[in-house]
């Protein structure tokens, strides 16, 4: 690979076998290739589906670089640190870019403080024209912030996918694989995992249908509610950070800026004022639809279809219509 | 052993959003600062609750000095706050400068941690709520070589190692590992203490050790920004939400008549 590349780095399997986000952000890459007059390049790390070559090539890729080792069968971050922080300083590419999720979120930074780049997260857009600058969002989505990147021969990107749309190559390319060598034998994960996560069925990040619900729900109990509505929509029930924070139902049901970031068909918001921390993660839904009792409530804002009104009086009516 | 847990000063994050929703937040002549001088400066959330994580240790019978420390023109009320919390040391890191970016925040920290007698264990919040960025811990880790552990809702000093509960988006998970390391702390650590009467009296007569930027010697490309705020800007959201109106058993059968008609569920 030439240098001054732009690069994706990629890991881990998503819904459909590929890398979470990384057919968006494979086509954010290509734009900004485009406009740099740089190659794009996929750094594909640990194993990885048989779709690997045939997306590269939809997506306009120019090069298809793999890292395999025994030690990233699995997410190791130390490991991941050294391997994509090698592959920099032979290849000294102009930008890396991530699919944000939380395991990016902390890779990124690592690796451009270990080889001196600069870092940048929470970006929903890029311009390549002259220096980069990026667009990223602030104060949890109530501002948006554009940043110019020059002074490091290369910049770690982390982009948040859900804003952008995945859209293949008018000129499809036959990437050339590569295996990148890269030297891991002394790198020791410094914390081991003692007790992985309990497994507790679907996420929310992989949701057609999500129902959440927030403080208008007025008491712990009528979370209940949002279940059931979730259960007879064959969806996933979800939480705004204040009911989250008052302990009445665990965080892993917690969507905004620091809990899930989805992208569902359709999500139902019901007594959820739409402050911009938690439409972080969930505006990117096709449809949205807000229940709130409050018509300036924010919420109207994002959401397809509005109904002003006491969720707990309409929560129960679209059960029993979801179930008819 | 020494804990450090590194606090900024940021804008209210609920007053921002107040006058975001209401359409009234203004950026400065400058076109990237906000201006609004009735919203206030406070302490990071997420720092706040490093501080509390560090509390909680000290409660599970931990023996340590706790540092917190910030960087910035004036930080009296934020380092009197966590002195009142139970800090035993507060820390300014003076400067002038407006134009810090990560990585230079992170190279001043690292200094003053380094010339201080360094640390065991450095606590961050996992993001500050006005750049969001959340990237300051991890380049701090790597500039003092540490391992980093981010997203903590529960940290336990066991007889040497530090045993650590993330959250992660698969549900919680455990690590284990040696000291030092840096640690982020997210909300899921829960709710931060109020300083008590007792402690509020002992952070009065608390002083805050000053150390100028320019004396911790770091070279100019260490503080040069890489990373260079040029605009911010409220994004315009396109509204068009269709209201339906009626009885609730009204309005649920419109809603999800309409759904089924679009495939959006079954």
């Amino acid at each position: 690979m030439s240098s001054n590349a732009i690069v994706v780095v990629s890991w881990g399997e998503g819904r459909d076998g590929l890398p979470a986000g990384a057919v968006e952000v494979l086509t954010l890459g290509r734009k900004v290739a485009a406009a740099a007059g740089a190659d794009l390049a996929w750094l594909v790390i640990g194993p990885a589906s048989d779709k690997l070559a045939e997306t590269a090539g939809q997506y306009g890729v120019a090069s298809l670089e793999r890292i395999e080792d025994a030690k990233l069968e699995s997410f190791a971050p130390d490991t991941l640190v050294a391997a994509v922080s090698q592959y920099c300083e032979s290849n000294n590419p102009k930008a890396l870019l991530f699919n944000q999720i939380e395991e990016t979120r902390q890779i990124a930074p690592r690796v451009a403080g270990r080889i001196g780049g600069g870092v940048v997260t929470n970006v929903i857009d890029i311009d390549a024209s002259g220096d980069l600058k990026v667009t990223a969002t602030a104060f949890g989505g109530d501002t948006n912030v554009v940043y110019e990147l020059s002074g490091a021969s290369t910049f770690a990107i982390a982009v948040n996918s859900t804003a952008l749309v995945a859209e293949p190559a008018e000129a499809p390319t036959n990437p050339a694989a590569e295996s990148v060598s890269v030297d891991l034998s002394s790198v020791e994960e410094r914390f081991a995992v003692t007790q992985r996560p309990q497994a507790e069925g679907p996420r929310l990040e992989d949701a057609d249908i999500i129902v959440s619900g927030g403080r208008g729900l007025g008491t712990p109990e009528n979370y209940k509610l949002i279940q059931e509505l979730a259960a007879a929509l064959g969806g996933l029930p979800g939480a705004s950070r204040p009911i989250v924070d008052e302990g009445w139902i665990d965080s892993s049901h917690q969507v905004g800026l620091t809990g899930k970031i989805t992208r569902p068909a359709l999500y139902l918001a019901a007594g959820i004022s739409g402050a911009s921390q938690h439409m972080a993660g969930c505006s990117a839904a096709k449809v949205l639809v807000a229940i709130n009792k409050d018509e300036a409530a924010s919420i109207f804002r994002y959401a397809r279809y509005g109904i002003v009104g006491d969720c707990l009086e309409i929560l129960p009516e679209l059960i029993k219509a979801a179930k008819s | 052993m020494r804990i450090v847990v590194c606090a900024k000063e940021v804008l209210d994050p609920d007053a921002v959003n107040n006058y975001a929703l209401a359409g009234r937040l203004e950026i400065g002549d400058d076109g990237k600062t906000i201006t609004q001088s009735a919203i206030p400066q406070l302490i990071n959330g997420f720092d706040e609750q490093g501080i509390e994580a560090a509390l909680k240790l000290r409660d599970a019978g931990a023996d340590f000095t706790l540092t917190v420390v910030s960087i910035g023109s004036d930080q009296k009320s934020l380092l009197k706050h966590s002195a009142a919390m139970g800090a035993d040391e507060i820390v300014a890191l003076r400067t002038e400068a407006t134009d810090l970016d990560a990585s230079a925040v992170a190279n001043i920290l690292t200094a003053y941690i380094q010339s201080s007698g360094g640390a065991d264990l450095v606590l961050c919040g996992r993001q500050a709520s006005d750049d969001d960025q959340g990237v300051v811990p991890a380049l701090i880790a790597e500039a003092l070589g540490m391992a980093l552990v981010p997203i903590a809702r529960d940290l336990e000093l066991k007889s040497d190692t530090l045993s650590v509960t993330r959250v992660t988006a698969d549900g919680d998970e455990v690590v284990e590992g040696a000291f030092p390391a840096v640690v982020t702390v997210s909300n899921e650590l829960g709710d931060p203490r109020f300083p008590t009467a007792k402690g509020k009296m002992a952070a009065r007569k608390k002083k805050p050790t000053v150390v100028n930027v320019d004396e911790l010697g770091l070279a100019a490309e260490a503080l040069a920004p890489k990373v260079k705020l040029t605009r911010q800007f409220v994004p315009e959201i396109q509204g068009n939400c269709e209201f339906l109106t009626g009885s609730p058993a009204d309005v649920a059968q419109k809603l999800i008549e309409n759904l089924r008609a679009e495939s959006v569920i079954q």
